[in-house]
């Protein structure tokens, strides 16, 4: 298979064009063709999180999303979550604040699924955020920390 | 008791060693910035797949590679055919067989998943769907699956871990009190989040290697030896990795496959393991198999332990997952024998996983004395305070520090053990059956030389500058908090640099060593780089403080000064541009001084020939935890949930007590997975690893983790570091796993000794 595909991907508000093979996930568009490297390639096979991005605002496997299935969608990855002047993210302060990564290499996957499950309303208890935070695998086992930054995270946003 | 409290970050004391400085890299993690081996930019990269063996043992007799050369972009197929002129490196000692070949694509197969073939094309797809059309013919042999085929034999005693003392058949066999029973662990594995994998290129004979390292110039060295070249030639570069846990710390056959066929090709190639091909490229932990006879007086004073232990291991190298580690140390015993065998498989070599052989050792004898102290009726907290070693019985030696008792006794009432009712099936909750246990963890403490350098720019800042690595450990923060205590500059005033051979070299990130090992090389290359800025300030002609009158000067809060207050304060910049100073750069290395020649160093640096072991001085040295636990058992369903986590930790002097906990946590978690879910499972017809991914392999996941409470036992121990340490990364797992297994049986009266607890075992 050598043919390409002409795509034009909204990512974190601008505008990339991409000359890919139809076959190329959005996983790999971000991290081989456009450089976006802070979304993380785990299993590849959509069973650890480490990939999670947002697609219209939910949260998505970018592994098990080919790059041409997600045109004309408004795409968030890690790198574009913090404000404009540089200041962090209420979750990724959070997370700095209570130590909930170690290696960091799930760490932007976790935030990325965290900010969209506070927006889902799944923090009503430390259960319920175990529970929708259970996408994520974090091998350094930082899971106590990223209960207790998503808790504070939530209820500084209400 | 010390409960570590969460406390928020921002107190003066939190620059300084034992403050809770949040991680110093934290913000290039949390945005997506930090980067990782396979994520440099690197001008004409092609992408290396590899294809692995399909039989558990024989013989490659021919590969079609046909069909793979004609798919669009396909660069090249490596196979056995291919002479990639490469030499076998030394192992972690340094020793190294001369003139033997080194095949990291053989012809001979001795695993299922063995690397065989490669394919590199233009794109990572054009090359996975290349690799699934080359066709491999070959000479099947018939292949030993695991330690349970009938055909693996009892495997070969390795006699230099036989350890013995008093006579304890005889003692055994007097004792009024005995169990003895077999425990067993599985296969288990690292899973760490980011696969293996690496971008290599050449420049000339010049290689550079963007990989994970636990260890950058211990794989340096290794590149080099393979390739033949001088080490100088190599760069490893590795300032973030996406976790290891033991796996990251050597140079793998896939390294050299992508090296070679970068230079075949005269392109720069990338190759990413996929995550099934991470369970076959490298070993986790062995499976092992223990027998533990324990004789006791009646009032429960141990007077024999007979320890026999195997694990796994290949057919090509004989690697000890050492299940009587832990044995000899735990309990004052007069009377012990231990032997541990290897029992050769058709595998890949097993290796290092956080808290190699004294996690499974602590499975067995600390399973053990649970089973002892149900048959004499006795509290097990009581069992082991009763039997509590005064000293090393193994070495004969002091301990250096050993807060084991306090993290009993505190672990204890931090947990509520007194509340605890005897019997099992005592307590419960509705449907839930209840059960508390308790599992002691220990694991040595190992120094290695290290070398570090301190830069001060003429802009006031100070680089601290190290080959060492930062896999979430905290590296990067506890040099920076040392740099600025032995200094006296502010921490915002630190950069630190790390994860690069061309660095200075220092201890792996592996056996808990690293820690205490380069903040010790730091801690004395700042006190020297602090001598130095004192004493340009109080000679140095064009210096404002060479007229005070002083004797010497401190420097405090990143300013220079007399303590009587003569002349001037300044600060670094003031002072580096009286000096007419670029930069001021100090190097120093905790070698000793008849080891100070660059052969010396380049030995040290790359090899464990010079890595202190726990008793080589007039003390026995180790870090010490008890882990208490909580399960709830469904008795309809037979499923196992940890509840609730109590730990107690003695490892010294806590650096920075917030990555110290995470580490702890980490560890915990880690052994919560090996108690209820890890598993590698072999299909017994041809040596496959069934399992091979991360939906079926299970890893603990966050709603599987209760709250874990930590507690600091420890006392600083100058013996064991420069700055009071002991090992922290790996004794964390130690003891989890019993601790939940006596939990188990406490809840449920099943006494399970064969990991993991799954339901079918407790229905």
């Amino acid at each position: 298979m050598t043919r390409t595909i002409q795509l034009t991907l909204d990512i974190n508000g601008h505008s990339h064009e991409l000359d890919v093979e139809p076959r190329v996930t959005l996983l790999d568009a971000l991290r081989e063709h456009l450089l976006l490297t802070g979304t993380k390639k785990g299993c590849d096979q959509g069973q650890c999180g480490a990939c999670t991005c947002h697609v219209d605002g939910k949260r998505v496997l970018s592994c098990l999303t080919l790059a041409a299935q997600v045109e004309g969608r408004q795409i968030t990855t890690i790198e574009g979550i913090a404000a404009e002047n540089g200041d962090l993210h209420p979750v990724q302060a959070a997370f700095l604040e209570h130590d909930a990564f170690q290696c960091g290499y799930c760490t932007p996957g976790q935030i990325m699924s965290a900010v969209a499950c506070i927006k889902e309303g799944h923090t009503g208890s430390d259960e319920e955020i175990r529970e929708y935070m259970s996408g994520n695998l974090c091998r350094c086992g930082a899971y106590n920390s990223v209960v207790a930054a998503v808790r504070e995270a939530a209820e500084a946003a209400r | 008791m010390t409960i570590m409290e969460t406390r928020k970050h921002g107190s003066a004391a939190d620059g300084l060693v034992g403050g809770r400085l949040s991680r110093f890299e934290g913000d290039l993690k949390v945005t997506g910035a930090a980067t990782y081996a396979l994520e440099y930019p690197v001008d004409g990269l092609a992408h290396a797949v590899l294809v692995q063996s399909t039989i558990a043992a024989g013989t490659v007799v021919a590969v079609d590679a046909s069909q793979a050369l004609a798919v669009p972009g396909v660069l090249m197929v490596l196979t056995p055919e291919d002479d990639l002129g490469l030499m076998t490196a030394s192992d972690w000692y340094g020793n190294r067989p001369e003139n033997q070949p080194f095949l990291p694509l053989p012809r001979e197969v001795t695993y299922n998943g063995q690397s065989i073939a490669a394919v590199v094309g233009e794109s990572r797809e054009q090359a996975i769907e290349a690799a699934k059309l080359v066709r491999v013919i070959y000479e099947e042999k018939p292949g030993i699956a695991d330690i349970d085929d009938a055909k693996a034999g009892k495997g070969k005693l390795m006699d230099n871990l036989s350890v013995a003392w008093g006579d304890a058949e005889a003692a055994f066999a007097a004792a009024p009190v005995r169990v003895e029973a077999e425990y067993r662990t599985p296969r288990e594995y690292h899973v760490a989040m980011e696969p293996h994998g690496l971008t290599a290129k050449w420049d000339g004979d010049q290689l550079t290697v963007w990989e994970p390292s636990q260890w950058t110039h211990g794989m340096q060295r290794n590149y080099a030896e393979w390739f033949g070249l001088p080490i100088e030639n190599v760069r490893m570069i590795s300032p973030f990795i996406g976790g290891g846990f033991g796996s990251k710390g050597v140079a793998l056959p896939y390294g050299a496959v992508a090296a070679a066929a970068a230079r075949k090709l005269g392109r720069p190639v990338k190759l990413a393991v996929t995550r099934p091909q991470n369970f076959t490229s490298y070993g986790g932990r062995a499976a092992t198999r223990q027998t533990i006879a324990l004789g006791a007086t009646e009032d429960g004073v141990l007077q024999a332990i007979i320890h026999r232990g195997a694990n796994e291991t290949s057919t090509y190298t004989d690697y000890p997952e050492q299940t009587g580690a832990a044995t000899p140390i735990l309990y004052k015993v007069e009377n012990f024998s231990s032997q541990s065998r290897v029992v050769p498989v058709n595998t890949v070599t097993p290796g290092a996983l956080r808290g190699p052989g004294k996690n499974p050792s602590a499975f067995g004898i600390e399973c053990a004395m649970e089973e002892l102290a149900y048959k004499l009726g006795m509290d097990p907290l009581e069992l082991r305070l009763k039997n509590y070693a005064d000293h090393d019985y193994q070495s004969g030696k002091p301990w250096s520090t050993r807060q084991l008792r306090e993290a009993l006794t505190q672990g204890a009432e931090a947990f509520g053990w007194s509340r605890r009712s005897h019997e099992p099936r005592s307590m419960r909750d509705g449907r839930q059956l209840v059960g508390w246990g308790i599992g002691c963890g220990t694991f040595p403490v190992l120094r290695a030389p290290s070398a570090a350098m301190i830069r001060i720019l003429a802009n006031g800042r100070v680089e601290v500058v190290s080959g060492a690595i930062d896999m979430g450990q905290g590296t990067y923060t506890i040099l920076a908090q040392t740099a600025s205590e032995a200094l006296g500059v502010p921490v915002d005033q630190i950069d630190v640099v790390l994860g690069d051979s061309r660095l200075p070299g220092s201890a792996i990130a592996g056996g808990s060593m690293l820690a205490g090992s380069i903040t010790g090389a730091v801690h004395k290359t700042a006190a020297a780089a602090r001598d130095e800025l004192i004493g340009l300030a109080l000679n140095d002609p064009n210096s404002p403080l060479r007229d005070t009158g002083a004797n010497t000067l401190t420097v405090s809060n990143g300013r220079i000064a007399s303590e009587l207050g003569q002349g001037p304060a300044l600060s670094l910049p003031e002072l580096m541009a009286a000096l007419g100073r670029t930069e001021i750069e100090v190097v120093r290395n905790t070698l000793p001084e008849d080891a100070q020649s660059l052969t010396d160093q380049n030995a040290a640096w790359s090899s464990m020939a010079r890595v202190q072991g726990p008793t080589m001085g007039d003390y026995s040295m180790h870090s010490w935890c008890a882990h208490f636990a909580e399960v709830r058992v469904d008795e309809d369903f037979g499923t196992v949930r940890v509840s609730r986590i109590v730990s107690a930790f003695d490892c010294g002097r806590l650096y920075n007590p917030k990555m110290v906990e995470s580490q702890w946590r980490g560890g915990i978690i880690m052994g919560i997975g090996q108690a209820l879910f890890e598993e590698g499972l072999v299909d017994g017809r041809n040596g496959r690893t069934i399992n091979n991914n991360v939906g079926d392999y299970l890893v603990p996941t966050n709603s599987d983790i209760p709250h874990i409470q930590v507690i600091s036992v420890g006392v600083p121990d100058h013996q064991a570091s420069a700055l009071g340490g002991k090992g922290v990364g790996e004794v964390g797992i130690v003891g989890v796993a019993p601790a939940i297994a006596n939990a188990v049986f406490h809840a449920t009266g099943k006494r399970v000794r064969d990991l993991p607890l799954t339901l079918d075992k407790l229905l």
